[in-house]
């Protein structure tokens, strides 16, 4: 393109201080950078210093006794009971969470699909508890199990599931299921939202023509909706799946990890390592563990997506 | 193979009445074209038949046993979509095949089967292929490979050339026609397309707003069309009306011209196929007229002329026509081949 027949703009040589940014493989990254740089500062770089912090002594309570102590911190993972019981927990609190929210978010969504009278209503009813803040959440189902001000445990009883209407959140035996129960709520209306989206986007010839080939419903299902929908699983299960592990808000306002220890996951231990404790060096390290936990499922999770799904 | 009746069927979607009274008895083996402009109910009809579409009213029997409330899955049909509507995540073996492998059919079993209808239709070489990796006339051919490989009661074919080119749509036509002669099998085929419904039918139903405007062969639907609309819709280029008025014993065109017929006394329209206007010397024939336009199509030509008083009159002649725009001339009606319409558009028979 030329300029020269425009007075208004410099004649080429002036501009040549501009030029490397105009070469084809730096444009690119020029236009990009406001949020690469954004990225850096509020991501990359607070990531990186987290990271130095697991391989240092950073305890407000040792003030003296900071620098760099190598894997000392792993070491001391490698021996703490603390630290795998949170393990066991996290898998128990995030798989089952996840399984439950997916099935009967799938189930919700296979409903509002079918379509009946007031389903618009009921769609945005369903989004509803995306819309409380979980702190409020967690705080109303923890008073939910609270005999003496909620209804759950006295109905529980009378169902026969409990000997007497106590708390189940301060029984370590069932403890979790409290803010797993909560967790479920929450997270449906994501599966049914999204999966709905999914379900909706399947052709109706797809069904028709499984239904002239002789398909049950049950084979409609899974021969049909299921691989449809397998993307849109991977993907959800899978971001689900890290969000839930990394989700503290619920259990540490319904349990702060009690009694004793029976519902810490990594995420509230690695809190309150950090700020009750404040021992911010161990803290960082049970992160880093859990980061590379949650990075070796996603990439396991995404070898999968590119085997089995084939509908894109 | 079976034969297929349908009494009385009418459908209608709350209150409004799309298909009324439709009656049609089809026999085993029998290739039947439902056609009619868009909107006419022909797909309607059709998915009644597959079971996708409820019907209100009426009775529809398969081998006299009555089929109304039957899943589809139980009518032992196979349907050829306009989409085609081919699994994406199955590949063509597996596509084919899906219908056996519902059923519960040995591995073996399907395979031959998927095997035996993919050499039927070309498609050897690409059974391991997914749907997405066919062209479109491939895709077709997967299409009517489901519906072969299962080896249905009837095929129910809803427009399923209607998104190819002009070239393969004549072509996988043939291929239909090649087909029904093999197996023998009933076949209800869909269609907007005249052309396709004159070439592969047995027999044709017209439909118009929901309506059963005529059944026959396709040359009875060509030669005596029941009313005006078969008349119209049937033949390309298409037949030319004219309104005529009785004087004394004649029936007399609006511009005066005498057309030398008689009888048909209730007698308001006049209609012609551009095939029997004969052009003439400009003392002789009904009319005079001089060319607008000539479309040369090779093998024949289609001479749009104005006529005084009557308007534009198509007449098609033979390729190599001398004509050309402003030539005045004669045009002589083959009377033993118009037809007549009364006032309601039925066609008056006319003893000749």
């Amino acid at each position: 393109m030329s300029l020269t027949t425009n007075k208004n703009f410099a004649p080429d040589q002036k501009g040549q201080g501009w030029k490397i940014f105009k070469s084809p493989k730096l444009e690119p990254f020029l236009y990009l950078s406001p949020s690469i740089i954004l990225i850096c500062l509020v991501i990359f770089v607070p990531l990186v210093i987290g990271i130095s912090y697991a391989f240092q002594s950073i305890s407000l309570f040792r003030p003296s006794d900071t620098g760099w102590i190598g894997f000392e911190h792993f070491e001391d993972i490698y021996q703490d009971r603390k630290f795998y019981k949170s393990l066991r927990n996290t898998f128990w609190w995030t798989f089952t969470s996840v399984i439950l929210q997916f099935s009967l978010g799938l189930g919700l969504a296979m409903l509002l699909k079918a379509g009946f009278k007031g389903q618009k209503f009921f769609q945005a009813l369903i989004f509803l508890p995306w819309a409380v803040p979980t702190f409020l959440s967690a705080l109303t189902w923890a008073w939910l199990f609270n005999p003496v001000i909620g209804p759950l445990s006295h109905w529980m009883f009378a169902l026969g599931i409990l000997d007497e209407p106590y708390n189940i959140l301060a029984d370590p035996s069932i403890a979790m299921y409290g803010p797993i129960a909560a967790n479920v709520w929450f997270g449906i209306p994501f599966f049914a939202i999204t999966l709905l989206a999914a379900l909706q986007s399947i052709p109706d010839e797809m069904y028709e023509a499984a239904a002239i080939d002789g398909a049950s419903k049950w084979q409609v299902f899974s021969k049909i909706t299921l691989p449809f929908l397998a993307p849109m699983i991977v993907i959800t299960v899978m971001l689900r799946t890290v969000w839930i592990a990394n989700f503290a808000d619920f259990i540490y306002v319904m349990t702060s990890g009690g009694p004793a220890n029976s519902t810490q996951i990594l995420s509230t231990y690695i809190f309150l390592t950090a700020f009750k404790k404040l021992d911010f060096g161990y803290a960082s390290a049970v992160s880093v563990v859990l980061l590379v936990l949650l990075l070796i499922f996603a990439t396991l999770l995404l070898k999968m997506r590119q085997k089995f799904v084939r509908v894109n | 193979m079976s034969n297929i009746q349908l009494r009385r069927i009418s459908k209608s979607y709350g209150d409004v009445e799309v298909m009324n009274d439709i009656n049609l008895e089809i026999q085993d083996g029998e290739f039947i074209v439902l056609v009619g402009p868009s909107g006419c109910g022909k797909s309607t009809l059709l998915r009644m038949i597959a079971g996708l579409e409820p019907i209100t009213a009426g009775d529809l029997l398969f081998d006299d046993e009555l089929v109304n409330e039957l899943a589809p899955r139980d009518r032992d049909i196979a349907m050829v979509f306009q989409s085609y509507a081919l699994y994406p995540h199955m590949d063509v073996a597996r596509n084919m095949g899906f219908s056996l492998e519902i059923r519960g059919e040995k591995a073996q079993i399907i395979d031959q089967r998927t095997q035996k209808s993919a050499d039927t239709l070309g498609l050897k070489g690409l059974l391991d292929r997914l749907p997405k990796a066919l062209s479109g006339g491939q895709r077709q051919r997967v299409a009517m490979g489901r519906a072969i490989a299962r080896d249905p009661k009837a095929f129910l074919f809803d427009e399923p050339l209607s998104n190819l080119d002009a070239a393969l749509r004549v072509e996988m036509r043939l291929e239909i026609a090649k087909l029904h002669q093999r197996l023998g099998a009933t076949m209800i085929y869909v269609t907007h397309d005249q052309v396709e419904a004159l070439t592969l039918a047995d027999r044709i139903v017209v439909l118009n707003e929901g309506k059963i405007q005529q059944i026959g062969k396709p040359l009875e639907l060509y030669q005596s069309p029941a009313n005006l609309f078969v008349a119209n819709f049937i033949g390309s280029p298409t037949m030319n009306i004219f309104d005529v008025k009785r004087v004394g014993a004649e029936l007399q065109l609006v511009n005066g011209a005498l057309i030398g017929m008689s009888g048909g006394g209730a007698a308001v329209s006049f209609g012609i196929r551009p095939e029997h206007i004969a052009i003439v010397a400009q003392d002789k024939g009904h009319v005079v007229g001089t060319a607008e336009v000539v479309e040369r199509l090779g093998s024949d030509s289609n001479i749009y002329t104005q006529v005084d008083g009557l308007g534009q009159v198509l007449i098609r002649h033979h390729g190599n026509t001398e004509l050309n725009i402003g030539d005045k001339f004669g045009l002589e009606f083959n009377v033993s081949a118009a037809h007549l319409f009364d006032s309601d558009g039925i066609r008056l028979t006319l003893d000749k």
